[in-house]
């Protein structure tokens, strides 16, 4: 099943048995075993009992809050393993450590070549485009990362990577009516940036809980520097599949015209764009099922989903921070 | 951890199986239940319903608290037996005999602890089968005992040190309910991994 989305306003999240109910206006419109849910995630207002929390908490459940456009609010995560030496191993590597250096060269360099992957493919798809100087300056990143020797020279070579990327990502929108200018942010203000935010808020809380799993502190981070209430950790973890998963999705659902601009509303004054009820499950049903999808994994050599792919790099990563392992492996894709 | 905690008897047939299995359990105490380990644990709850009964001659004393200052030894027992004045632990198991004889050592463990708190010695134990209703006798040899206090210091010491052993993959990874935590085999399979540039 995954992880549940609830987007309906006002509706009442409650626990019948060992399931989940969610009514509206008194009427049942979701009603899942909990054993069968691996996240919850509430979009939106709505009302959750407290002996919804306590079980889920029970059930290992982790719950993310998020307004109704997708920005993060809170999130509850029940414990799950007392792992201290993971979380003393992680903590020894924090600041400018050969070790935080290495992974967060990973970070980087598994989403610079994820994003070169796809505007390869791009490029051979679709011989009209232009993407060679956007390819030429993430491999000119790519490359300068393995010179890298100061947490802050690999952000900026991620943040050089990223505009070429970005400067590139709106001829990768093969539709008329939607364009994609610069990323931005808080609150979006065209129907592109509004999808890529809601897919890495998404992302963030599955990668968030596979984390939470392995037994980390999402808290600390390497790539991204502490801040309070900041899952730094989750945030680095999740660049590597920022192209993979949410890029993805974003641009099939606009190129196969899943979603249309009637899927969008803009708010007066401060131009926010978001999607409508219907547009939000068009693209949570996108999403969904790219966790779902299978793949080879290059490291493992064997197929697994993307959401159980959080996981397998949160393990990888644990190994190389406890010394199991002698390099971490970025999921890059080919 | 200082001298004064106890050793868990569970831990030295964990050991036994997997020293770094051993280490998840008890030190990262990392537990995640899978379809063996629920069964499991359902039998032993049915087991440990406190309680004393008489079987003809034999005085039964079930889930009773079992320990060792000298071997610095906790546990509970699932049966204990007294039958002309001789004690004899039996444990639990669910299913077939297993492959590996970490239960013996377990049982070892018991019969130590019932040595210091009856004073008494001691020769035999079993190991009940749930799925073939049988029991198996353990003679608790000097060899076995042996065996049993070398895995207690063993243990002790990860216990102390927390010092984690390394995932070394073999034949028992695969009935082992941490296998997809663990992954034993990635180490290698890392090492020959060669990214794509
Ligand atoms: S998978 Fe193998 S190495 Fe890992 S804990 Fe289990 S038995 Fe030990």
């Amino acid at each position: 099943m995954g992880t549940v989305y609830i987007t309906q306003e006002d509706a009442f999240i409650g626990k019948v048995d060992e399931r989940l109910n969610v009514k509206y206006e008194k009427k049942t419109i979701l009603d899942v075993p909990l054993i069968k849910i691996d996240g919850l995630v509430v979009m939106g207002r709505a009302s959750i009992s407290p002996a919804t929390i306590a079980e889920l908490v029970n059930y290992k459940i982790p719950l993310t809050f998020l307004t109704n456009k997708g920005k993060y609010i809170a999130r509850l995560e029940p414990e799950m393993s007392k792992n201290i030496f993971l979380r003393s191993a992680q903590w020894k590597a924090m600041g400018e450590s050969t070790q935080a250096i290495h992974v967060s060269k990973g970070f980087v360099r598994g989403k610079l070549k994820n994003y070169r992957q796809s505007l390869l493919q791009a490029q051979r798809r679709y011989t009209e485009l232009n993407l060679s100087a956007g390819i030429t300056q993430l491999e000119s990143a790519i490359a300068n990362l393995a010179q890298a020797t100061s947490i802050d020279s690999i952000r900026g070579l991620e943040g050089a990577g990223s505009a070429a990327y970005f400067s590139c990502f709106n001829q990768l929108i093969r539709v008329e009516n939607f364009q994609f200018h610069t990323r931005n942010r808080r609150p979006p203000t065209d129907p592109v940036n509004s999808l890529l935010s809601l897919g890495y808020a998404l992302l963030r809380h599955d990668v968030q809980g596979a984390i939470n799993i392995v037994g980390f502190d999402p808290y600390l981070g390497y790539l991204h520097t502490e801040r309070y209430g900041r899952p730094s950790l989750a945030l680095d973890l999740m660049e590597e599949f920022r192209p993979v998963i949410v890029d993805a999705v974003v641009l099939a659902a606009i190129n196969r015209r899943i979603l249309v601009p009637t899927d969008f509303i803009t708010e007066p004054v401060s131009n926010a764009v978001s999607l409508t009820k219907e547009g939000l499950h068009k693209f949570l049903r996108l999403y969904q099922e790219k966790k779902q999808t299978k793949f080879k994994h290059p490291v493992m050599q064997k197929q697994y989903t993307y959401q159980e792919s959080f996981e397998i790099q949160a393990r990888l990563l644990a190994k190389y921070l406890m010394g199991e392992i002698e390099k971490y492996p970025p999921l890059v894709m080919k | 951890m200082n001298n004064t905690e106890y050793i868990p008897i569970a831990a030295l047939n964990q050991y036994a199986y997997c020293p770094h299995r051993c280490w998840r359990m008890f030190c990262a105490e990392e537990f995640i239940d899978n379809q063996y380990t629920i069964e499991g644990t359902s039998l032993h709850e049915r087991v440990h319903t406190l309680g004393d009964s008489n079987r003809e001659d034999t005085w039964q004393i079930r889930a009773i608290y079992l320990k060792s200052e000298k071997y610095q030894l906790i546990g509970k027992s699932d049966l204990i037996e007294l039958e002309n004045s001789e004690w004899y632990p039996i444990e639990y198991k669910q299913g077939l005999k297993g492959e590996w004889d970490n239960d013996e050592l377990q049982v070892c463990a018991q019969a130590l602890c019932l040595e210091e708190m009856t004073g008494k010695s001691v020769t035999t134990g079993y190991i009940y089968y749930a799925h073939s209703h049988q029991r198996q006798l353990v003679e608790i040899s000097e060899e076995l005992r042996q065996s049993a206090i070398a895995t207690i210091k063993s243990v002790q010491n990860l216990l102390e040190t927390g010092i984690m052993p390394t995932a070394t993959y073999s034949k028992r990874c695969q009935g082992c309910s941490f296998y997809n935590q663990c992954l034993p085999q990635v180490a290698e399979k890392v090492r020959r991994y060669q990214e794509d540039i």
